[in-house]
Formats: C-alpha cells, structure tokens, sequence
C-alpha cells in the first residue's frame, strides 16, 4: 500500500459547546469545564430528561454569500471555516486562493438529511407548509455552503458516513492533497443538534439521563453534543509558496468497515484494529512515538468495552482519553472536532483529564488519563467508530523536520 | 487513474437487472408508474419510475431482510447483480471497499421514524427505524450481508454525489488501500418527495406526460428511483468488455467552460429540470454527438450511474442505443469514448469519461 502522506495542516477552527473557537475550546477543556444541560433548542416529551451540550451562539450574525438562509448545521461549518482560514493566513489571499484548486471534504449527520419535522406535521395534517424550509435544507450542502462561502470550484464533498463522518472527511481531503487533485482542501465536520437524532439514541438506549462518563464503570450511555470544525490541508508547494508553517501533519489515514451489526461494534474490534494498523503503517509510525490516543469514547457499555480492549492489545502504556464528557458526542462534526483537539494537545504537549472518569471497569483492561497528563512523543491517534460498523482512524504529527 | 468496470447491477422504473435495462433501451418504452400524492387540495395522481426489488429475495433469505427498508433493498439487489455480473459473487472481500453515492438518503425510513414519535410520543420512537434513517445505512447493510470488510463511504453530495464519489474509489485503488471497490448509486421515491415535486412543479408535476429532456426550457422531469452498481478495479488487471472510467471532472460551467473531450459520444443527464435545462441550453458545446437515456429512468440525483451503466452496456455491446437525440435504431458505436455530463441546478458540472477497452 503506497504512502499518501504526510500532509500539512496550516490552519484550524472549531465551535462546540466549550468555546467559539480553538483557543476557548481548549481553555475550556484543561479548566475542565463541563456543562450539559437540557436541549434549548426543541422541546421532547420523554418522561427521563437527558442532557445535551448545546453550542450558545445562535449564529445569525453570520452573513453567508449568495444564500443567507441556510440550516444551523451550515452555519456552524461556516463558522468554523472562517476561523480556520484566518488561522492558515488565507483571509488576505483569498483571491489567490480562487486561483487554485480548492477543495472542499465536509462530514455530517443531519446535513444531508430530509428530517424537517415541522415540514412533515404539517404536511401530514393536510396543512401546505412553507417551502422555504425544503429550500433551506437543498441549500445547506455542509460542502457546498463552504464552498459558495469562498468561491471555491475544486472537488466537494460531503460524507455521510455516521459518527465517522468528520475522521473519514479529512482523511479523504488529505488524499486529495497528495494525490495532486487540490492545492488546499477544507476538511471536516458540522452537525446541529436536533430533536430527531435526539430520540433515535434515546431509543436505541444508549443515551445517558447524567453527564457522560466514558470508560467509567458506571457509563451509560451517550451525551449528544453539536459543532463543526475544519482543518486546512495544503500542499507543500502551496504552503512553501506563501511560505507558512505547518500547525501539524496528518501521517496516516486508516478506515474499514466491522462488517459484523449495525448498530454495536464487533466484540472483538476487528475493524477498529484493522484502522489503527493502516494509519500507523502509512505514517510509518512506530508505537513508542504516539504520545495519546484520542478515544471515541463515547461511553456506551459497547463501544467502551471494544476500544479500551483494541488499545491495550495494540498500544499498551499509550495515554488515552475521550474528550466526548466536554463537548457530548457531536456525531458528523466528532472526528473532526477531535481531530483539532489532538493536533492542540500536541501542539501543548499535554492532555486533558478524561472528563466523566471515576471508576475503574474491571471488565476493562486499561483505563483513561484520569487527571492532566504531560504528553511525550509528536504522534497521537483519533479513533472514530460510527453506526454500520464502519471504522475510522487519523495519525497526525508534530516536530517531525517535516516543516 | 484508469478504473476497470468488472460487473454492472442496475435497478429501476425499467426493471431488474442489465437485460432489462438493454430492453428497455432498445425498445425506449418508457414504464412508469402512478403515485398518489397527498395535497392540501387532496390527493392527486403522478407519474413516477418506481424499482421493484423482488429479485432480491433469489441472491438472500427473507429473514436476512426482515429489517431492511426500501432503500438498502435497491443498494442491496444493485450490490448482488453487479458481483454476480462479474462472476465474483463466491470471493473474498477482505480487501474490497464498499462506496454509495445518494443524492437523497433513505428518506422513506427517515419519515418512518419521524411517523413512530409524531403518532405515539416521543418514548415511543423506534430503534429500527432509526437505524434505518441513517444515511449510510445502505453501505452498512451491503457490508454486513456481503461481509466486505475494507473501507466504506457514503457520500451525499446532491446531483454531484456520483462523480464525487467516483474520486474515492479512483484514489482508493490507486493507493492500494484495496484491490476492487463495490461502487453504487442509489435514490429512493417516497410520498414527501412526490409532495416535493407536487409544491414545486405543480400540473408539470401531477399531469401525465413524457420527459422531453432536450425541451431545456420546459419542466418534463418525472421523479424515479433505482440502484446502479459497478465492481471496480485497477485497469491494469486486464481488459473489461464494459470499458474503464478514464477521467472524473467536477468543475463550475459558469466559471469555466466544460471540459469535454472532443471525441466522445456525450450522454447528458438532462432530466426535464427547467432550473438545469438552462445551464445545458447555455453550455452544451456545438458538434457534439449527444444522447439523453433520462426517459428510461427518470429525474434523481443518482442518474449519472444509470448513464455509466448505459455506456458500459453500449460499449459491451458495441452499440448506441437510441435516445431523443439520436433517432432511428439501434447502431454501431463509432466512438472510443463516452462522456456522462450532469449539471446541477445551481450550475456544478459533473463529467465521467468511459473509455473502450482499457
């Protein structure tokens, strides 16, 4: 299997429920502020109340290009798309920007899906509601709303692939850097929260009525959270001809499906080791130089159970934490969210505590940073286990001599 | 890089399987089919390309499909015919990668699930439906029935979502992450898009017509729904009677003119859109040898995989089947190179170059 990386990051942004950008976000993670609440947004007529990490800006004075009325889930990726470029140096070369081929690889859940459930009350009252909410949503192609915002005409796309979504995003844009498609792509992931997705994982009975506990011997269950964030990924003759400094690389991209049941990972994580082995391979990773692993964690028993076993066969003595007990499981936008607090945490040489963890699981092998680490080492792994089985890993690196 | 076609699977308004679809092409009988639609005015009657999944009940049991809706129903039976197609249907698929293109997702079962907490509370919601709402729920199901174990994908990038897709597979092989990709499009009829196109489009809609997709100025559209599939593979296995995917372009026609290559026959996937018509009217080059197949399967995001598997199909069999454009009977292809061009509403140009042999 040929190498398609390293490729570089020059810029990151992210919005979630600890912060409006990189820099609050991560603020917010090492003061260990944590603050789920009950959903704002919509209202739910479950007897049990479960609490959500809602992002608080309301996103209006965001002013999109071309179409204005464009879904929460497009905000929030304009959001953190605009951050990322001013963070890369790119909002003074935006015309030259034009000039290049720019690409666009956005991941999500609810972005892409006709869930309008005000729409289809209505509709199936015999009422004619407005369809200037069918409208909003066909305009609000995560991808494509990036790429109007911009003006960009490179490759778009927008990958629905589950809770992976935002991990596969930006391994995919980073192949689009090295196979020469782009010279820059805008990479990652936006989900809203919303009343639907709501009670599908109430339903499912994985969703906790407490803050989420991953690794935890009393875990439940899920948070869910919302967010978006983008990395720019850029070639090395963009980078060295405006001659900016890459943040970090992604070394390593790994992905493969359970092929096992929809909704629980294999017991034995067949593919989630199968993904930690590509991504390591490719970047030629060695595993005495990963300094953490970003877990999935998203404190279900089951996904709990399986990676916490992975890693101990295939990376004992490795840190690991979940970061999902700061900013709930934000589904599409996850990976990506993820992806910018790992490539942080390198930067800062040190992790968070993994919020939610108390117990000890017998039944699991290994347990999470349980207080502020000090981190060694210029690798650290983002694992993403999504719906379907699907299963998603990103290496990314630092102080490599890459730079 | 060069991506082998090794088997084509299709489903849709004009039947199951490649012998259908050539009949249905040969002949350019038109199927479709009524769908009432439920208005505020009352429910009104519309032509619609609906599949009929059946088949699929010879490659699997019924208990394996106790809970798999429509949609993955179609992603499923496309997924069979295109391995079976192939001959590869008994092999092992640790190193196969699983891509779906969908402009929509599966909407039916998002409504469904909507339907079980709108009708009985929210603590009454159901796991199955949601699991089938998911929007890659059809790549989950082919892989746990077909236990491909590579990479998967689902894309969903509206009319776009084809071509975008196909940059996937193309990089997937070319970096070695696989050694073939099951690659499929699919896109599903339901009563909230009849709705849909009853709001949008209105008696262009709901009167019983024929598409007219060279009409650019006239809305002819009619909804369909269907599954292509094609296995993939690097070209350098070996000549496939299907031809190879030469080049995938996706690109603004308003910002740059399309790239076609001057010696293609050119399959456009006008598909009676008034909004899309216009960008054709504008930006088809002048003589270019065209042929529109969207009267055979009707007007859905995923309709550029239909027009892959025509041209497969076309160069397996050394023809062009008639179209609008190309009156008269079948006759011999005369061209090395296909190219299927989709352009969006909002002016995204998708362009797919098939080429003979490899």
């Amino acid at each position: 299997m040929s190498g398609p990386f390293p490729v570089a990051i020059t810029g990151m942004g992210c919005i979630c429920a600890p912060g409006d950008t990189v820099g609050e976000c991560m603020d917010a993670l090492f003061r260990e502020r944590k603050d789920p609440a009950l959903p704002l947004r919509f209202t739910s007529s479950h007897s049990i109340s479960y609490p959500v990490f809602e992002v608080s800006n309301d996103l209006m004075s965001l002013e999109p290009r071309g179409i204005t009325d464009i879904t929460r889930t497009g905000r929030l990726a304009l959001f953190a798309a605009h951050e990322a470029i001013s963070n890369a140096g790119l909002d003074q070369e935006l015309e030259t920007m034009r000039g290049q081929r720019v690409g666009v690889c956005v991941g999500t859940t609810v972005g892409t899906t006709m869930n309008n459930e005000d729409f289809y009350r209505q509709y199936l009252k015999g009422e004619q509601p407005d369809m200037v909410q069918i409208i909003r949503l066909l305009n609000s192609n995560p991808a494509a709303v990036i790429a109007r915002e911009f003006d960009l005409c490179g490759p778009c796309q927008t990958v629905v692939n589950a809770c992976s979504s935002g991990t596969d995003a930006i391994g995919l844009g980073a192949s689009w850097i090295k196979a020469g498609l782009c010279d820059i792509v805008l990479a990652g992931g936006t989900d809203e929260l919303c009343h639907v997705t709501y009670n599908g994982f109430i339903s499912l009975m994985i969703a906790d009525d407490s803050p989420c506990k991953p690794f935890d011997k009393e875990r439940k269950g899920l948070n869910l959270g919302e967010g978006a964030a983008i990395l720019v990924l850029e070639s090395e003759n963009s980078r060295r001809s405006r001659n900016k400094k890459a943040r970090a690389f992604v070394l390593g991209y790994g992905a493969s499906c359970d092929a096992y049941h929809f909704t629980a990972p294999h017991p034995e994580g067949r593919g989630l080791r199968r993904a930690i082995g590509e991504a390591i391979a490719l970047g030629n990773i060695t595993t005495d130089n990963i300094a953490f692993v970003n877990a999935h964690g998203t404190g279900t028993p089951d996904n709990d159970r399986t990676e916490s076993m992975v890693l101990a066969d295939m990376l004992p003595g490795v840190p690991f934490l979940s970061t999902k007990g700061y900013t709930g499981h934000t589904l599409g936008a996850a990976g990506a969210i993820e992806a910018v607090f790992s490539v942080a945490c390198l930067e800062m040489g040190r992790i968070p505590r993994n919020a939610g963890f108390s117990t000890p699981d017998p039944d699991l092998p290994v347990t999470p940073a349980d207080t502020e680490m000090v981190v060694k080492g210029p690798v650290a792994l983002s694992e993403s286990l999504a719906f379907g089985g699907h299963n998603a890993v990103l290496a990314f690196g630092i102080d490599r001599g890459l730079s | 890089m060069k991506l082998a076609i090794r088997g084509v699977g299709a489903v849709g308004g004009f039947g199951c399987g490649l012998e259908a679809l050539n009949a249905a092409l040969s002949s350019g009988d038109h199927k479709t089919k009524h769908v009432v639609v439920k208005t505020a005015q009352g429910p009104c009657e519309m032509p619609a390309y609906l599949a009929d999944t059946s088949r699929l009940e010879y490659f699997l049991n019924k208990r394996a499909l106790r809970r798999v809706d429509h949609y993955s129903r179609m992603a499923l039976l496309g997924a069979y015919l295109a391995l079976e197609d192939a001959g590869r249907l008994d092999e092992d698929r640790s190193r196969m990668g699983i891509i779906i293109a969908s402009g929509y997702g599966p909407g039916r079962a998002t409504l469904v699930f909507l339907d079980t907490f709108i009708h009985d509370g929210d603590g009454l919601s159901s796991p199955t439906s949601f699991s089938n709402s998911v929007q890659n729920a059809a790549a989950a199901n082919i892989s746990i029935l077909l236990n491909i174990t590579g990479p998967g994908l689902t894309v969903g990038q509206l009319e776009m979502s084809v071509p975008s897709a196909l940059i996937a597979a193309s990089l997937w092989l070319e970096e070695g992450k696989v050694d073939s990709v099951l690659f499929g499009a699919v896109d599903e009829y339901h009563d909230e898009l009849g709705y849909f196109w009853h709001r949008f489009f209105g008696e262009k809609a709901t009167a019983d017509h024929e598409m007219k997709p060279f009409e650019f100025d006239l809305q002819t559209g009619i909804p369909g729904e269907g599954a292509a599939f094609f296995l993939l593979t690097r070209a350098d296995e070996g000549v496939s009677p299907y031809g190879c995917i030469e080049d995938v372009i996706i690109n603004r026609c308003d910002r740059s003119p399309l790239e076609i290559p001057k010696d293609a026959l050119l399959f456009i996937g006008a598909d009676g859109h008034k909004q899309c018509g216009k960008y054709y009217k504008e930006h088809l080059p002048e003589n270019v040898q065209l042929a529109c197949y969207t009267p055979i399967y009707g007007s859905l995001p995923m309709g550029p995989a239909f027009d892959m598997a025509i041209a497969a199909l076309s160069f397996k069999q050394g023809m062009i089947f008639p179209s609008q454009a190309c009156t008269g009977d079948e006759r011999a292809l005369d061209v090395n190179r296909i190219t299927c061009l989709k352009i969006s509403g909002s002016g995204e140009a998708g362009l797919i170059s098939l080429i003979k042999g490899n």
